[in-house]
């Protein structure tokens, strides 16, 4: 028990530990801020650039080409010209990270200074050397800094008058360009339009239902609504907690942020990975020719990915006022968690819930396609036995289902919200 | 003559995020009884300095001494036990939206409560006749059923007196609490605070934003400028000159009646 000892001792800052890692880590924002900016900008110019070179070689030489120069060429000129560009005009990686270059202090962006940056990118900005000092040294012998964007009280151009909106044109103009040279072919449009007949007869028995597949078709319909409750209910109880740990804001510290990209990672991987793929490889795995089960793990993984990723997002917009409210009246964490934070999450969950499970409906018709049970097994056993009349019964039956559901889950989540 | 109750040292506070100094060298102290009250202008560092008191906030350097007991040294669990007898209300009442009044007011005493019983939410009976009492004491014991989102602002701010109730509290920390209310309102949720000082005996430690609040309900005044202390001394003592020094040259004193 004591009270005030005195004034506290201040040292210079560069001889406390703390000072020194304060100096480290301004040098290192420093650096990483035109990293970021360069690091885009050479992207960017590499994907145009290789999308202008397959075009050309496409239409006008009629070859596959990527680059048309040497590839030391390409990355020489990607280099210099990201440099460029980030020297003369708000660049793509400028815009997209809201800074751009400009006087730090006042002086004018002459543009000698802008020449006088360029020659200094090569030999402090690149190599990094600049970064040692703080600020940085091109940044104190130019007068030119990457600072954010509008402070300077001047109204930043629209789009299409900066060199980024340009870029960004140009490139969705190449990519629909290069896009329509990858995949369509002039005589496959001609045969669209010109065997568009032959279809008639598949068109003629969907619309004439076979009514005595009925009661079949329903008990596979109730297979398919259950793989879908199941597995929306196995990923709710995996998926809760995994949420938690994957929410940026509750994981913070040296052993919260591993956790939370490595889970976050992982999610974002088996999420890309369609139902279908995931049936499959299950159907494999359970080494089952006609298997609802291998469906339902296949919904239930893809599923648990997806709820992941949205419960922890409403996670991390939850208000932290109560949470803080909460903390201020001596409650432990659980406390904490159990009234500042879950009244907050529980009708979203349960939305997110819902719509999961009306996501899954269709998704267990898609992968019964490839043999992982309920109605869509049915449907495509008619269509490659070419019972269209049948084929047609069922989808009729799958499109009711679906609004039905779509309609049910709608309504709760309107209730809830 | 006894030591100070709550003595402020030194303290600095530095948001890594953005680098920003919002608290810079802070000393003061606070006597048990007293009203203080903190003004400034926005972002001059009044929330900042209240949370770094219940550390809800971690001061980067100095000392917040309470009744002998140096807060910044006390580990997680033992600064718990400080913060049951520190009571807090804020501006924009931080209450669980979707839960009752009652409810609001019962977590008040989660402090008190063994972890498993919180979690099941089981409040022992005393605790919720104290809730209502509480409710009661504020004019809300017909609201206790209500659900927090459908009160008004200052019904609102008043559960969050009665939630810093419960707590039975030696200190209570008010951030801006009348900032997000209309003046008459603002008045009343103050004389619950008066009351809460004078009848109680908790000592009060107020942000607010008008100077003629402060000057009726404090009985010191500190003041903040980019986080230091530009002024600590009685209300009166604040003229025309001291004025424009914490509010800067163009200001303009407001009436709040
Ligand atoms: N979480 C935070 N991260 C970074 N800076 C913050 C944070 N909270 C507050 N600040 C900054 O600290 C300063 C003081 O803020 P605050 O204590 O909220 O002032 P006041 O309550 O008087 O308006 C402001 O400059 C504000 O921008
Ligand atoms: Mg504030």
């Amino acid at each position: 028990m004591g009270y005030p000892e005195g004034y506290l001792s201040e040292r210079p800052p560069w001889t406390t530990g703390a000072g020194i890692q304060d100096a480290l880590a301004r040098r290192a924002i420093a650096a990483r801020r035109y990293l970021g900016v360069f690091l885009l900008d050479a992207g960017a110019l590499a994907i145009l650039w290789i999308l202008v070179s397959y075009v050309y070689a496409w239409y006008v030489l009629g070859t596959t080409a990527y680059t048309l120069v040497p590839w030391w060429a390409f990355a020489v000129g990607v280099v210099e010209g990201a440099a460029a560009w980030g020297s003369f005009g708000l660049s793509l990686g400028q815009r997209l990270l809201g800074r751009d270059l400009g006087p730090v202090k006042g002086r004018e962006a002459s543009s000698g200074a802008r020449v006088w940056y360029l020659l200094l990118w090569h030999v402090l900005v690149l190599p990094g050397v600049g970064f040692l000092f703080d600020p940085p040294l091109h940044e104190r012998l130019t007068g030119l800094g990457l600072r954010p964007r509008g402070t300077q009280g001047v109204a930043p151009a629209p789009w299409y008058r900066t060199s980024a909106g340009l870029f960004v044109a140009a490139l969705l103009a190449v990519t629909c360009a290069a896009a329509v040279g990858v995949t369509v072919s002039w005589t496959a449009l001609v045969r669209l339009f010109r065997q568009a007949g032959e279809t008639v007869d598949f068109w003629r028995a969907l619309v004439s239902p076979d009514t005595s597949i009925l009661l079949d078709a329903g008990r596979d319909m109730i297979i398919t609504v259950f793989m879908a409750v199941l597995s929306t209910l196995f990923a709710v109880v995996v998926a809760v907690p995994l949420s938690f740990l994957a929410a940026r804001n509750l994981m913070r510290g040296p052993l919260g942020r591993p956790v939370y990209t490595v889970l976050r990672g992982a999610m974002s991987i088996i999420r890309s990975i369609e139902p279908i793929i995931w049936a499959i490889i299950f159907l494999v795995w359970v080494t089952a020719l006609r298997s609802a089960f291998a469906g339902i793990l296949a919904l239930w993984v893809h599923s648990i990915a997806d709820l992941v990723k949205l419960y922890a997002e409403r996670l991390e917009a939850i208000d932290q006022g109560p949470i803080e409210a909460i903390t201020a009246t001596g409650a432990g964490r659980l406390s904490v968690l159990r009234y500042a934070i879950i009244p907050q999450i529980v009708n979203p969950y349960i939305s997110f819930t819902l719509y999961r499970w009306d996501i899954n409906i269709r998704m267990a018709t898609v992968v019964g396609l490839v043999g992982g049970g309920g109605i869509g097994q049915r449907l495509i056993n008619y269509i490659w036995g070419v019972q269209y009349r049948q084929a047609g019964t069922v989808m009729i039956l799958i499109v009711i289902l679906v609004w039905a559901i779509d309609y049910l889950s709608a309504r709760l989540r309107a209730k809830l919200a | 003559m006894a030591n100070p109750y709550l003595v402020v040292e030194h303290l600095t506070k530095v948001y890594e995020r953005g680098q920003v100094l919002a608290l810079r060298d802070l000393s003061f102290a606070v006597e048990k009884g007293e009203f203080l009250v903190v003004i400034g202008l926005s972002g001059s560092g009044k929330s900042t300095l209240l949370r770094c008191i219940n550390r809800l906030i971690e001061p980067t350097r100095g000392r917040i001494w309470l009744d002998g007991v140096d807060l910044t040294r006390l580990s997680q669990a033992r600064m718990r036990r400080v913060r049951r007898r520190i009571g807090m209300i804020f501006q924009q009442f931080n209450l669980v939206d979707r839960s009752t009044a009652i409810g609001n007011v019962l977590t008040g005493r989660l402090g008190y409560l063994p972890g498993w019983r919180a979690l099941l939410g089981w409040f022992p009976k005393e605790d919720r006749e104290k809730a209502l009492a509480n409710l009661e004491r504020v004019g809300l014991r017909d609201k206790a059923y209500v659900r927090v989102d459908q009160l008004s602002g200052g019904q609102r701010q008043r559960v969050g007196i009665a939630r810093a109730l419960m707590q039975e509290p030696e200190i209570l920390l008010a951030d801006e609490p009348v900032s997000a209310l209309d003046p008459a309102t603002s008045h009343s949720i103050m004389q619950y605070l008066e009351q809460m000082n004078r009848q109680d005996g908790a000592t009060v430690i107020a942000s607010l934003h008008f100077l003629s609040l402060a000057r009726r309900y404090g009985t010191r005044i500190i003041a903040l400028k980019d986080g230091q202390l530009v002024f600590d001394g009685l209300p009166t003592a604040i003229d025309n000159a001291k004025f424009k020094e914490i509010y800067g040259e163009d200001a303009e004193e407001v009436e709040v009646r």
